[in-house]
């Protein structure tokens, strides 16, 4: 990470579908800064590329056009296309990413889950992490059940110490709340905050729920392709 | 840490019955592919140990006589040739020769055994001699004749069994009505020899009305010495012809081999039957897993990390399938024996299917490896897909 | 999971080594045929099982001692010993057992003879047939007129009869010998039957008659 404290710089980033003859820009030209620490919601209308945008900012796929810089490293730009390899190699380094739904591994209980990938990335001393984070997210009980024995709440829960396993430097949320009642989506969103605050972590979180998304400490919304801070 | 291994097994876990149904088809071509092997094997051994015990290299007997009793008793008794006796001089002279034994064969129609009636095989033969070219010969009891001209039998462990004939009972040469006497009974040698009832030569010739004739001259080679060039000499004989071991070995190996590359490529084609059950088990799932896949991607996998771990099932499958395979063709050695006897024109003596180490480790291998190769596909197809495609829901093609 | 799995190797294991009689050691008498002579002895059959058997495994020395007693004359040679097996073909109409059939090995004179009867449930003799006899008159012995003199007769009826000294009385007396030069392979014959009896008797009618209600007739 530099020193400027710039997690993550997006210029001008493009996303453009083509079906058949028509295309579509999905994501229209979206400039953003992110500092290290700073906990944003996105929300607006399904359609209008929240999605997308998340995916780009998170290199999950390659933009049209328009440049990203991570800790002030380019990234995307120049017209320079990243394979499935070297984008599986920036995404491990830096991001943590939890979804609506979860996907958890069912076949393994909630502990394996979590250490699942250490299997894959290894960084130094992160094997101590997974049974502290699970004590820290309250699943500590709950470790040797399977993704099927435990409530939707906690399998967020899971995910959430799945994805921060590896320490990453920036946490994705997409609508984590999304199938969640209020309750647990409220209670979800808390240990987010709180990772945010008491770890660091900078957090960028989707959702349509604006009561949810007021928790950040700046709100964007997202229309046709198009972004404006609404704080 | 949770290893690749782990995971891939669970997974296979995860449908048992799919993945029991895949692992019974490779386990059951694999059962077929190492009996047929061990057979090969075994086959060849027991009739490389078969002819050794024969005694004699070389035959002689008149042209177009059947020489196995086997095929004699096969085709009723019929189809018998003579040579006169005189042909043991001529061929005692020959250098190349150790010993000479006479052998008349004759076969006696029974119709009073079940039904449609039996044959009963008898070897006329000169007690000297033949008992010089089978010296592991055994006998339970008794000994042999010792008189050329007298009505005494030597009978074969089973030859006795059947008729539940002790040392001092008589025997009756059906169609002829001569009764002989039972001096001796042998143990098994696990030969043809052990349905066959001895008879002294001369009395052979005459209960059977061939006097001076003989079907058969068995020849023993001197040690070290070519019997090619003593071949050549006995082809000039008149009306003869010359089996050598060697040479009933082969025919009879091509006999077989026909039969064993047909059923050779059809244990290979179970096994690509079995390979491609594989290939669609795989697939199907990572279809089926294609959101998790892609997730895999987002918590750190690369696709190399998601091609091992798929690989790996394939691996563990065919492995698994492979390893029980075997398992059941060895238990099942003997009863594949039996089948295999009452389906081939000839089988010799001794345990027709034989699986040792090496050919167990052969056909592991051979399977792992097609394992290996045919989870390429499945296991490229799953490192190819992309966390999106699993966020957004949307099925690989 | 686990346990379907021992049952199968369980049942394959004695698959392989049970079953069948040539794991016994010495040798049976069975039909050449089963499918054909059981529908030929047994008209009115629709099927047949077959069961093997042996003194040694149902009633060892004992059961020797008391076969012998019955029979009036003791096992010889090596080939009639207490581990032969004996097959016994039930025989049976639909679902229904209607009889046996069972044969015994017996030494002739000049081979090896094979003895079947087919018996009802209460043990009377329904067919005989020799599949197997050598000797010069074996024609005569295995005409079907000889066979014949054997219908209806029963354990009771060779009771009587002495195998040593070759003297009969009541029914076993009228069977007559077509072949009086083959005298010796004519007694053999009716030890053979005899013994067949015995043994039916011995393995199946009394354990049968002794496992039903009202217990074991009166003798």
């Amino acid at each position: 990470m530099s020193r400027n404290g710039m997690a993550i710089e997006a210029n001008d980033l493009m996303k453009v579908y083509s079906r058949g003859s028509e295309r579509i820009p999905a994501v229209n030209g979206v400039s953003l800064e992110i500092q290290k620490g700073d906990f944003i919601s996105i929300i607006g209308p399904s359609g209008s590329g929240k999605t997308t945008l998340i995916n780009l900012l998170g290199c999950l796929d390659n933009p049209t056009s328009g440049e990203l810089r991570l800790g002030g490293r380019p990234i995307f730009g120049q017209g320079k296309r990243l394979s499935e390899r070297e984008l599986t190699q920036i995404r491990r380094e830096i991001f943590g990413y939890i979804f609506q739904n979860f996907y958890l591994i069912p076949t393994l209980t909630v502990m394996e889950n979590v250490i699942l990938p250490l299997t894959f990335y290894l960084k130094p001393g992160t094997d101590e992490e997974a049974a502290k984070l699970l004590r820290l997210l309250g699943m500590d009980h709950r470790k040797d059940h399977l993704p099927g024995q435990i409530s939707g709440g906690e399998m967020q829960r899971v995910a959430i110490a799945r994805a921060m396993v590896n320490r990453p430097e920036i946490l994705l949320a997409d609508e984590p709340t999304g199938n969640l009642d209020t309750k647990r989506s409220g209670e979800i969103v808390e240990v987010l905050q709180g990772l945010n605050r008491n770890e660091g972590l900078t957090l960028i979180m989707v959702t349509h729920n604006q009561e949810l998304a007021r928790h950040a400490n700046r709100m964007f919304e997202m229309k046709d392709g198009q972004i404006g801070q609404i704080t | 840490m949770i290893t690749k291994i782990q995971v891939a097994y669970k997974n296979l876990l995860r449908k048992r019955v799919r993945s029991l149904l895949t692992l019974v088809g490779i386990a059951l071509s694999s059962w077929v592919l190492v009996s047929l092997l061990g057979f090969n094997n075994g086959y060849k051994t027991a009739l490389s140990k078969d002819i050794d015990n024969m005694g004699f290299q070389l035959m002689i007997m008149a042209k177009g006589c059947p020489y196995e009793a086997a095929t004699m008793m096969l085709k009723g008794g019929t189809g018998l040739k003579y040579m006169k006796e005189s042909i043991i001089g001529e061929v005692a002279k020959e250098p190349e020769v150790e010993k000479t034994t006479p052998i008349l064969m004759a076969a006696a129609f029974d119709p009073n055994k079940g039904e449609s009636g039996g044959v009963a095989v008898y070897f006329g033969v000169d007690p000297k001699t033949f008992s010089e070219m089978k010296p592991f010969f055994k006998f339970r009891k008794g000994a042999w004749f010792r008189e050329e001209n007298a009505y005494e039998a030597v009978m074969g462990y089973e030859a006795a069994e059947l008729e539940q004939r002790e040392v001092g009972d008589m025997i009756l040469i059906p169609g002829k009505n001569v009764q002989f006497k039972v001096v001796g009974i042998l143990e098994r040698t696990g030969t043809q020899d052990d349905g066959t009832i001895f008879v002294p030569l001369k009395t052979a010739q005459k209960v059977f009305g061939k006097p001076d004739e003989i079907t058969t001259l068995g020849i023993k080679v001197k040690k070290g010495v070519d019997s090619a060039r003593l071949e050549e000499r006995l082809y000039q004989l008149q009306d003869v012809q010359v089996v050598s071991m060697a040479q009933v070995k082969d025919t009879i190996m091509k006999l077989i081999s026909t039969a064993k590359v047909m059923v050779l490529s059809i244990a290979l084609i179970a096994i690509l039957i079995a390979m491609v059950g594989v290939i669609n088990t795989i697939l199907t799932s990572v279809w089926e897993r294609f959101q998790e896949i892609g997730i895999l991607k987002t918590i750190g996998a690369m696709p190399w990390d998601i091609f091992k771990l798929i690989w790996i099932e394939t691996l563990i499958l065919c492995t698994t399938g492979g390893v029980l395979g075997v398992i059941l063709a060895l238990i099942l050695a003997r009863v594949t024996d039996v089948v295999i006897r009452s389906v081939l024109p000839y089988a010799p003596g001794g345990g027709l299917v034989l699986i040792d180490l090496e050919l167990v480790l052969i056909t592991l291998a051979g399977i792992m490896g097609i394992g290996l190769v045919s989870g390429i596909y499945p296991a490229w197809k799953a490192g190819r897909i992309r966390p999106l495609e699993a966020i957004r829901g949307e099925a690989s093609r | 999971m686990f346990s379907s799995v021992k049952t199968i190797i369980i049942v394959v294991l004695l698959l392989v080594l049970g079953g069948s009689p040539e794991a016994w050691g010495a040798v049976g008498c069975d039909l050449n045929d089963p499918d054909r002579d059981v529908a030929r002895l047994f008209p009115g059959s629709t099927g047949y099982k077959t069961v093997y058997v042996s003194i040694d495994r149902k009633g060892g020395e004992p059961l020797l001692a008391k076969v012998e007693t019955r029979l009036g004359d003791k096992f010889h040679g090596i080939y009639e010993t207490i581990d032969v097996p004996y097959t016994i073909y039930e025989i049976f109409a639909d679902k229904k057992k209607i009889g046996y059939i069972h044969g015994v090995n017996q030494k002739g004179q000049f081979g090896g003879i094979q003895v079947f009867v087919a018996l009802d449930l209460e043990g009377t003799i329904k067919a005989f047939y020799i599949q197997k006899m050598t000797s010069q008159y074996a024609g005569k012995l295995r005409d079907a007129k000889f066979g014949r003199q054997f219908i209806g007769l029963t354990l009771k009826d060779f009771e009587q009869y002495d195998i040593i000294s070759g003297k009969a009385s009541g029914k076993v007396e009228a069977i007559k010998n077509p072949a009086p030069e083959a005298e010796a392979d004519f007694r053999a014959a009716l030890r053979a039957t005899k013994k067949n009896l015995v043994l039916m008797d011995e393995f199946v009618y009394l354990p049968q008659a002794a496992s039903s209600p009202g217990g074991p007739p009166k003798q």
